[in-house]
């Protein structure tokens, strides 16, 4: 996941942009023309954030208790997979929608959706209704918050912060009728499988976390969609020239998310055996998650990959926490200081460089 | 949060001098957040809130327990009610004045968060485990785990097959108690408004029952339909806002009084009558957090009665529970009641110094 060597440009766009698959831009290079080695800022950054991350790892390591065992992995595996699949939803978004946070891509509505998706899961189990059928409809539901931030941002021009931050609203509504502000128990064959174990001993939930972002790693870092994706929100310009639908990748980000949200609900319906009421809190951890994974990646652009190491650095950071005693009222704050560093250390670089 | 102010992402490299203050940026952010997180690695659990006035009277000395060399694991669901707080101060400073090691974890009203820190907990092997509070539904599989890990497992408020014991106020005493006093208070004739988000909380519906059940006795008192929903968050703007509205809708004389199965929706209720100055409306609940308690003792105040736990002594009793078990003492019974007391406008001010709320 994280190859340190700067010969390699493993996440680069670049690549595919040279063979001709679009053709539509300068390749973002971060490489110095003429002498000396490609160094910059942004892969001192990412070295440095790789190094911090591995530090964090090795002090842990060193004072804690079993905090390399394998069942503790597994555990902060599993407990990341949650926030994990939604924060690569909100990378996504914030590829196509350019990393600017006041009109680039944002998703505020995917907490929200996690909620009103696993309400909606809950109850059609709890109405009797086979796997398939309720998981499909969950997706679905998924889609179509996806689908209602798309048209808002897209059809309608409202900016993505405004935007998403309405339909969360409507998701926090439509999940109140559902539940009743009450949590709803769910149980399926299905759950069973996803709570318990998988080969190894090691929870379905963690593999689900390693799959899902493989998945999404080989597609929106290695594909000609993904490479898209990053031109229409990085160069959306040159992605107009060259032809692109630009408005489709923007909507399909969302629509993406919005999936995403509707996995991560049922994740969490099998972690929690039930729907479960104040998912909207998760929706900062998500931000902090995605916002840190920029720094994780070579050309301070987001990343899944990115991401992923991202969601795996703040669960293994909480879990050394408790696993040295230190009080977890801690956690809120050290999330600030991490994306103030992130998004501090991100935009200095650029604003450095540019 | 503003990443970047062109939307462009092309970095160009701009030479040694960048290299120099953004590496001493990030030396400096790094180095932060390295050195604060190995400062607090050598601190111990940093307590909840201690700025509370007083421990909690009346808890008798038990000799001859003893937790050194043990480290016990306390999971509470969140510490934002004066109840959850107090039981949990208990159960922190029980564990240390026993000699043991408490490792405390407030799962900070988040579902996901309090059974990501059961999981940890379990991996941790202390040498027993008291969960406080919680969705069941939720923490019942992980409660599972803790006693399959071989983990003695105690609750505070919290029925579970899983528990070896249950400390708890008697909640079918506390809601005769309250019902009772309501009753009593209202000349057994009127209707009155119920709060009833809770009753998926077993203590809320023993409550709620037990309401139900002396009200049976008083044919002439009516719960007003459909009964009202507390929430939480913003319980107590809620309440306020949901006793407003049927103030308008009942004239003066059509309410008699407002009961709720803890007290955060009395405050919100209390409010509103007094804003309303409809004082023909009285307002019960239950738990006793200062506040409630000052505004009984205030005469002023519709607020008629609470009945008082006392969440400290609660919390350090499971502890004292813990601690038998884990000396060798496995009569335990499976539940543990800790006394609770009516507070009403007469012995509000006495009741405020039995409780520690006062000096």
């Amino acid at each position: 996941m994280t190859d340190e060597g700067n010969g390699q440009n493993r996440e680069s766009p670049k690549e595919p942009a040279r063979e001709g698959s679009v053709g539509l831009m300068e390749p973002p290079v971060a490489t110095t023309k003429g002498d000396g080695p490609p160094i910059n800022g942004a892969l001192l950054l990412r070295a440095g954030s790789l190094m911090g991350f591995v530090l964090v790892i090795a002090y842990f390591a060193l004072v804690a208790p079993g905090f390399l065992s394998v069942g503790n992995i597994t555990n902060v595996l599993e407990q990341s997979a949650i926030l994990g699949v939604l924060s690569f939803g909100m990378t996504i978004v914030m590829i196509a929608g350019g990393s600017n946070v006041i009109t680039g891509g944002i998703d505020l509505s995917i907490a929200n959706n996690l909620g009103l998706s696993a309400a909606v899961y809950a109850i059609l189990l709890k109405t009797g209704q086979p796997d398939i059928v309720a998981l499909s409809l969950t997706l679905l539901t998924g889609l179509a918050v996806g689908l209602l931030n798309a048209i808002a941002v897209v059809s309608i021009g409202i900016l993505p912060l405004i935007a998403t931050l309405t339909v969360m609203n409507i998701c926090a509504g439509f999940e109140l009728v559902i539940t009743q502000n009450t949590v709803l128990q769910a149980s399926s064959p299905l759950l069973a499988v996803l709570a318990g174990d998988g080969p190894f001993g090691i929870a379905t939930l963690a593999y689900l976390l390693l799959i899902i972002g493989l998945i999404l790693i080989a597609v929106i870092e290695y594909t000609p969609f993904g490479l898209r994706l990053y031109a229409v929100g990085g160069f959306r310009e040159a992605a107009l020239a060259a032809g692109l639908s630009v408005n489709r990748y923007i909507a399909t980000s969302y629509i993406l998310s919005g999936i995403c949200a509707s996995i991560g609900a049922v994740l969490s319906v099998a972690l929690l055996s039930g729907s479960s009421t104040g998912s909207g809190d998760m929706l900062l951890s998500v931000v902090v998650t995605a916002l840190l994974g920029v720094v994780f990646s070579r050309r301070l652009v987001p990343t899944i990959s990115g991401s992923l190491l991202s969601v795996l650095f703040i669960g293994f950071l909480i879990n050394g926490f408790q696993l040295t005693n230190i009080s977890s009222y801690w956690v809120n704050g050290v999330e600030g200081l991490l994306i103030l560093f992130a998004v501090a250390t991100t935009s200095l670089v650029r604003r450095r460089e540019a | 949060m503003a990443l970047a102010k062109k939307p462009d992402l092309v970095l160009r490299t701009n030479g040694a001098s960048i290299w120099e203050k953004l590496s001493v940026l990030y030396r400096l952010l790094l180095g932060i957040t390295i050195g604060a997180t190995i400062y607090w690695g050598t601190r111990q659990v940093s307590r909840a809130d201690t700025s509370e006035p007083t421990p909690a009277p009346t808890i008798p000395a038990e000799e001859g327990l003893s937790l050194k060399g043990k480290t016990i694991g306390i999971t509470v669901i969140g510490t934002d009610h004066y109840w959850d707080l107090r039981a949990y101060q208990g159960q922190i400073d029980e564990v240390k004045r026993l000699g043991g090691t408490p490792i405390a974890l407030d799962g900070g009203r988040d579902d996901k968060r309090q059974i990501s820190q059961i999981q940890t907990l379990i991996s941790q092997k202390p040498d027993a485990i008291i969960e406080q509070l919680g969705t069941l539904s939720v923490l019942e599989p992980w409660l599972e785990k803790v006693v399959k890990a071989g983990i003695p497992l105690f609750t505070v408020d919290t029925a579970s097959p899983a528990s070896i014991n249950d400390t708890t106020s008697d909640n079918f005493f506390i809601g005769e108690q309250l019902a009772v006093q309501l009753a009593n208070d209202i000349h057994g004739e009127g209707n009155v408004l119920v709060f009833n988000g809770f009753y998926g909380v077993p203590v809320c519906a023993i409550r709620y029952d037990e309401l139900k059940e002396v009200l049976k006795f008083y044919p002439k008192i009516k719960i007003i339909e459909p009964e009202l929903r507390d929430v939480i968050p913003n319980t107590v703007q809620n309440a306020y806002a949901q006793v407003n509205e049927m103030l308008t809708k009942y004239p003066k004389g059509q309410i008699a009084a407002v009961w709720s199965a803890w007290d955060v929706p009395q405050v919100g209720a209390t409010e509103a009558v007094d804003g309303a100055q409809r004082n023909e409306v009285k307002t019960y609940g239950v738990d006793g957090s200062p506040d409630v308690v000052a505004l009984i003792k205030d005469q002023k105040s519709s607020a008629a009665a609470v009945v008082a736990q006392q969440p400290y002594l609660i919390g350090k009793t499971a502890v004292d529970n813990a601690a038998r078990y884990l000396n060798g003492d496995h009569s335990l019974p499976p539940y543990s009641f800790v006394p609770a007391l009516l507070v009403t406008k007469k012995n509000a001010d006495e009741m405020q110094k039995f409780l520690g709320q006062r000096p």
